[in-house]
């Protein structure tokens, strides 16, 4: 079933792009990126929607008088906070449903590269069995060329460069910093210190560079050249949706000159 | 607040060990490698390298002793004195065939050693999937290396003069033994997997490619003498027994096919996905399926008997005498030694 819903239709997807590119498979899984982030664009706005709605919340008068009146009887509180989202509409799930339902595109995506990358025979015999003989050609197709750049694509990757005894993990590097960037870029900061989601944001900022350097460091880097592609556009789709704080890196941009009378700075938050 | 961290750094850790072993090499990756001298039977599963004494099935040694990153799957070679087989690690070791103890290391190679190397007197030819076929000297040192488009996966054959050795780039190469000289190359169309059959007196090199083909070609030039095309995907080495060639396809046909013109000589549906090479007795043939049965037929193609184990078998059983050890993927043995009419001898059980 999962298999043939998903890693199927990806492995096809991934290879026959593959193809029309001439056979470089390195561009094939920046592309297969694109279109797949593409495709759950509209499940990532409502995600920023519901996430948004939720941020607001912690602003909200209300409901902050509302946590200081509960706070020692939390089955009240969840009750009263029930009551307060529906009176302003909000959905709770909204925020977290998206990313659920974007999570097995996600675990697909991964998948079918690793599959595509076959470099076993029996991997090899496991990837002829998915590819539709209608789409493609196996004996024109297999075996996949690997190489993109420096790298070997089914290897983890590193750049020897002459004179080091060990290689440089470049891609790792960059997997960090994308992640780590993109995470800063699309946190909005919160007033109220007490506000849960804005820690965990912080955390997650935090361990998920670390996180994805790890997986980049010991996987194949076909996968990091994903990790890679997916955090650049992630990127791009937030600052086209305008949810991109370029203060939170670069914060010489927030060194604006305060208005008289105001001793605060200015966010860039949107 | 602190409750979150926990649970943040748990997803974390349970992400990474699922991703990261998606992404590692499991018992998935290839079939046991099963060979012998007649007294012990030596076995590359997984992450050691087993001998077993052919006997019993008791265990004289393994190695490594403790489980490491290293996984052998390529059947280990025996060369007089000593045990060649390579690793997933780039790695190609030669161990003791009494002890297993390690007798030297080539670590020139830069990716996985999926196919085992062949001896050919003094020389050692060892394909890598770096697309290198080196050539080593009975010492390990480097004699030659020759490089190919793509990854090899096929043992090489030789003749004594020239080494045959098939690629994943979709050719086949003639290799001066000696000097490590390409004499030929031929483009066949497709990957091939398996490695060739040589019919060193004929001069016939035969093969299957990804592209569904049997071809048989001239050693001498490279030319092709005949070439067939299957209807079902081919995952098998032809095996050569008296004029015919006997092989299977993926969609559960066998067939014996005459060496002159690739003509049909007789075919059976097995309905079974027919992988690896067939073994050859005097007066019958075993073929292996992928869903684990080993079906014995005489040379005509009569049904002898089949017998059905818990696993994969990707590669004929290996005769050991009167006997047959069976190499199975991905079942809870890995291997077992039967008669020649398929009953249970004994069951190789690694220590713990």
């Amino acid at each position: 079933m999962w298999d043939a819903l998903i890693i199927t239709p990806f492995i096809n997807t991934l290879l026959f792009i593959y193809n029309i590119v001439g056979q470089n498979f390195g561009i094939a899984i920046i592309l297969f990126t694109l279109l797949i982030r593409l495709i759950t664009h509209p499940l990532m706005v409502k995600q920023i929607k519901g996430a948004q709605a939720m941020q607001e919340l912690q602003k909200n008068e209300k409901w902050i008088k509302i946590q200081e009146k509960y706070k020692g009887d939390r089955e009240k509180l969840a009750q009263e906070q029930m009551a307060l989202y529906k009176e302003l509409g909000i959905n709770p799930f909204a925020s977290c449903l998206p990313t659920l339902i974007q999570l097995p595109i996600i675990f697909g995506l991964y998948q079918a590269i690793i599959s595509a990358l076959a470099s076993t025979p029996l991997d090899l015999l496991r990837l002829i069995r998915h590819i539709y003989p209608g789409l493609l050609q196996v004996e024109s197709l297999i075996p996949l060329n690997s190489r993109f750049l420096w790298m070997d694509l089914g290897q983890p990757e590193r750049l020897f460069i002459p004179g080091l005894s060990f290689g440089i993990p470049v891609l790792v590097v960059v997997v960090v910093i994308t992640t780590y960037v993109q995470g800063k870029l699309i946190a909005t900061p919160s007033a109220n210190p007490k506000d849960q989601t804005a820690a965990m944001s912080n955390m997650m900022n935090l361990y998920m560079p670390i996180f994805m350097g790890y997986l980049a460091y010991t996987l194949a880097s076909g996968l990091a050249l994903y990790f890679v592609a997916s955090n650049l556009i992630g990127i791009l789709q937030y600052a086209m949706l305008g949810k991109v704080n370029w203060g939170n890196v670069f914060p010489f941009l927030n060194k604006q000159p305060a208005p008289a009378g105001s001793g605060g700075k200015k966010s860039y938050s949107k | 607040m602190k409750n979150t961290k926990i649970l943040l750094i748990g997803l974390f850790l349970l992400g990474a060990v699922l991703l990261t072993s998606c992404g590692a090499p499991l018992s998935g990756s290839s079939w046991p490698g099963v060979s012998s001298n007649g007294d012990a039977v030596y076995v590359a599963y997984m992450q050691h390298v087993y001998a077993i004494r052919a006997a019993d099935g008791s265990m004289i040694w393994r190695f490594p002793e403790k489980a490491g990153r290293q996984m052998f799957f390529a059947a280990p070679v025996l060369a007089d004195d000593q045990l060649l087989v390579g690793d997933y690690e780039n790695v190609l070791h030669s161990l003791d065939p009494n002890s297993g103890v390690e007798k030297w290391i080539f670590t020139q190679a830069q990716a996985d050693w999926i196919a085992s190397p062949l001896v050919v007197g003094d020389v050692i030819l060892a394909p890598n999937a770096d697309h290198f076929l080196y050539a080593l000297s009975k010492n390990g040192s480097l004699l030659w290396k020759f490089e190919t488009g793509r990854a090899l996966w096929a043992q090489p054959v030789s003749d004594g003069e020239f080494v045959y050795q098939a690629s994943m780039d979709h050719k086949v190469y003639a290799i001066n033994l000696r000097t490590g000289q390409e004499l030929w190359s031929l483009d066949v169309g497709g990957a091939v997997i398996y490695s060739p059959t040589l019919d060193a007196e004929e001069g016939t090199l035969y093969l299957t490619t990804l592209a569904r083909n049997l071809m048989a070609i001239n050693t001498q030039d490279g030319s092709i003498r005949w070439q067939r095309q299957f209807e079902g995907g081919l995952w098998t080495q032809p095996a050569l027994h008296d004029g015919r060639l006997y092989m299977g396809d993926l969609q559960g046909t066998v067939y014996a096919i005459s060496t002159k013109d690739g003509a049909e000589i007789w075919t059976q549906k097995v309905d079974q996905p027919v992988t690896g090479k067939p073994t050859v007795l005097d007066s019958r043939v075993i073929f292996p399926t992928e869903d684990g049965s080993l079906i014995a037929m005489t040379l005509e193609g009569e049904r002898l008997w089949s017998r059905t184990f818990e696993g994969k078998l990707y590669t004929g059983p290996v005769v050991i005498g009167d006997r047959l050890a069976v190499g199975i993927a991905g079942g809870k043995e890995f291997l077992k030694m039967v008669s020649l009419d398929g009953q249970d001898l004994w069951t190789f059980v690694p220590p713990k």
